[in-house]
């Protein structure tokens, strides 16, 4: 064994987890988000599960609700080969990368029902071919509308600035037309994934090419620009802004529109603290009219679950999965925390109704329209690079087409790096 | 031949009395760098286990000479170093003159002035980030209520605006620090060369240039070095005020080596980073302590 590797077993050892590993008894441990009301939901849902299971028992493994701190760790303790925690709650980006490191197995030996998933919810857990976590619940880039403003929801984007600047410069209209997450952060590619869709362009295509720097995605980001310096629909605020301060701002009646996730709707519902309570209405972000490809295009985000290649019990470990994840959970989740089914099934089912705060068929089509961030193993590596040269454009620093290019040529030269091209081309032909 | 073999003897003492002591060092620095050096000679990418972990000797070194955000990062770390540096040792000089004066409560004001010190950065951080903020910033808010900008200003979004909260708050976070150190330099000089000075009708500004900055010089040494190490370090206040952006045009050394290290998980080139980033730092100190001759230990020139 080498050295690092010993360094990591003796902080995972320290960390907690060598907990009665020796015995005969089954035991499991369940690490995601565990604070406040979701808290409550897991610890319910996994009594529920060991009554039904009476050779099991779960425990539960805190780990940090922030993401790339649990991702931080999770890699650590996979390199030191920890069994523990035996069920791993996955961010949509990570599958591919867990996968390809051979920390998680593919579960299709269990035939778990693919189809009973939103697809694209499937792919994002696919990698070569290989389904390698179930999705949990989904989260998708919606867009927020001020219904006292306007009328009716956009046909297109072109339209969207247009009805802003309208309600803009009506009297007493709001400061801004529309507000986003523009920060250097992740939620810049959610956002770039979104208007690239719309106007039918790619990160990466089917056959593992770099495209981001194609004349659609040059629009799609020219777009985005003129949002900010040409139509001045948008703040130029909106470039240090991450989710809550979007909100804030739509919140307190300050913008037209809003890109964000589902997250916000019931606070904003809310008469005690907003502005905009019954005055507002979600819808899927539209395509561009002058887009010939362009298509509606939601950014996916939600968790997955998967076990750890080295539980000592992978079938317990599965069958924990699959109940959590069964849409008997899904729907409680709802109900209680607001979270989106990811089967397409429990959208015709009455009971989410009242749990999700927006129309269900809203919901069900901006899900339909969703499409993962490029899957790879090397995504977050390559997010990196593309939040650096999106923001250098945004913020004026770069063309957008010498910052797209200068993306494509660093994400090649990533993917030469970690002799990813035969994979990524062979992952494709799924 | 007697008094030889005592004087090893001795020697031997010594050398075992300081065994403990140089074992600590050897266990807390010493190997740590070493180590970090040997996995700098390695392709090890925790991310990306099927990469393995092999030997290629000095390839990480050779990405790091072509790697533009590497350069850039270098380039911002100077440039704050050398702004921020030359604003706090005027400032604190002005400041040290002020407190070396006698004056009612003049231990009160030494301590009053302590406190930006003593508040931790990412809080101070913070603090100038709120101040900053484009929307509900109390700065914004300031200059518009007094007919400088028509709007809010986005400090963030420009390199040059954006480096306007990340000096600031550094200046007035160590400054204080620094008058604190060259008021100790002060408290050395002999009160009579003044007098003298004054009795051969020198004016203030003489006595300042002749007798209290050359006297001085041996403190504004060791400030500086200990503020330019600092400043080649700086991390917490740039990662918490801007994240290095926009783009990366604030970003530091120590900040792009975290990324690689911690946040993309690149263990063999960010540890090639570290030990760049540390040859430089050393280097540093030993021009000052060779090349200007800082004392840094109790003998006197």
């Amino acid at each position: 064994m080498r050295p690092p590797d010993l360094i990591f077993l003796a902080c995972a050892a320290i960390l907690g987890c060598s907990r009665a590993q020796s015995k005969r008894e089954t035991v499991l441990t369940f690490s995601g988000s565990a604070l406040g009301a979701e808290g409550t939901l897991v610890a319910k849902q996994l009594k529920r599960f060991m009554q039904l299971n009476p050779g099991i028992r779960v425990e539960l493994q805190r780990t940090p609700d922030d993401a790339s701190q649990r991702h931080q760790l999770y890699v650590q303790w996979l390199n030191a080969r920890v069994g523990n925690p035996s069920i791993l709650q996955l961010d949509v980006v990570w599958t591919p990368e867990f996968a390809a490191a051979g920390w998680v197995l593919p579960l299709d030996r269990y035939q778990p029902q693919r189809d009973e998933f939103f697809p694209a919810t499937v792919t994002a857990n696919t990698w070569a071919g290989k389904l390698y976590a179930l999705p949990w619940f989904a989260d998708v880039g919606l867009l927020y509308r001020r219904t006292d403003l306007l009328a009716a929801e956009p046909k297109s984007l072109e339209e969207m600035v247009k009805n802003a600047q309208a309600a803009m410069s009506r009297r007493g209209g709001p400061r801004y037309g529309i507000v986003f997450q523009g920060a250097r952060y992740e939620g810049l590619i959610t956002g770039f994934v979104e208007y690239l869709g719309a106007f039918g362009g790619r990160i990466i295509d089917e056959k593992g090419e770099v495209v981001v720097n194609r004349p659609e995605a040059v629009r799609a980001l020219e777009f985005m620009r003129d949002e900010l310096y040409s139509w001045r629909v948008a703040p130029l605020d909106v470039l240090t802004w991450h989710e809550e301060e979007a909100r804030f701002a739509f919140q307190n009646g300050n913008a037209v529109f809003m890109r964000n996730w589902p997250y916000p709707v019931a606070a904003m519902s809310d008469t005690a603290q907003s502005r905009v309570a019954g005055k507002f209405a979600v819808s899927p972000i539209p395509a561009s009219a002058n887009a010939p490809n362009g298509h509606s295009t939601a950014a996916l985000g939600g968790a997955q679950l998967t076990k750890n290649n080295y539980t000592e019990f992978p079938d317990a470990a599965y069958r924990l999965i699959a109940y959590l994840t069964a849409p008997e959970q899904m729907l409680e989740r709802a109900q209680a925390v607001g979270q989106y089914p990811t089967r397409p099934a429990l959208y015709d089912d009455a009971r989410l109704r009242g749990a999700i705060a927006i129309p269900l068929e809203n919901a069900r089509r901006a899900i339909e329209s969703a499409t993962p961030r490029p899957v790879t193993p090397i995504y977050t590596e390559l997010s990196e690079i593309l939040q650096i040269e999106l923001h250098r454009a945004l913020v004026r620093q770069a063309e957008p087409r010498e910052a797209l290019n200068s993306a494509a040529a660093k994400i090649n030269a990533l993917i030469e790096r970690t002799g990813m091209r035969k994979l990524m081309q062979g992952a494709s032909k799924t | 031949m007697r008094k030889i073999s005592r004087l090893g003897s001795e020697a031997r003492l010594g050398w075992a009395l300081v065994a403990p002591a140089l074992a600590v060092i050897a266990l807390i620095a010493i190997f740590p760098l070493g180590w970090t050096f040997w996995e700098s000679l390695h392709l090890h990418e925790l991310r990306m286990p099927w990469l393995g972990k092999p030997f290629v000797g000095l390839a990480n070194y050779a990405e790091i000479a072509q790697d533009p955000r590497f350069w850039a990062a270098l380039g911002h770390t100077a440039f704050f170093t050398v702004v921020s540096i030359s604003l706090e040792l005027l400032l604190g000089l002005f400041l040290a003159l002020a407190m070396n004066r006698v004056f009612r409560g003049r231990g009160f004001v030494r301590a009053a002035v302590l406190v930006p010190w003593a508040i931790p950065t990412v809080v101070a951080a913070l603090l100038w980030r709120f101040i900053f903020e484009s929307q509900g910033g109390i700065l914004n808010a300031l200059l518009v209520d007094a007919g400088i900008l028509n709007q809010p200003m986005v400090w963030f979004i420009k390199a040059s605006t954006a480096w306007v909260p990340v000096i600031l708050a550094d200046v007035w976070k160590t400054t204080p620090f620094v008058a604190l150190l060259l008021l100790a330099g002060l408290q050395n000089i002999d009160l009579s060369l003044y007098e003298a000075a004054a009795v051969d009708g020198a004016n203030a500004w003489w006595q300042l240039r002749h007798i209290t900055l050359p006297l001085l010089k041996p403190a504004i040494l060791v400030t500086l070095i200990f503020r330019t190490l600092d400043g080649f370090r700086v991390f917490d206040l740039i990662y918490v005020l801007t994240g290095g952006g926009p783009g990366t045009s604030t970003e530091p050394v120590a900040l792009y080596t975290f990324n690689a290290l911690l946040q993309n998980l690149r263990f063999g080139y960010g540890s090639a980073l570290s030990v760049v980033i540390f040859a430089i730092t050393f280097g540093l100190a030993l021009f000052y302590v060779r090349g200007l001759g800082v004392r840094l230990g109790g003998d006197e020139s």
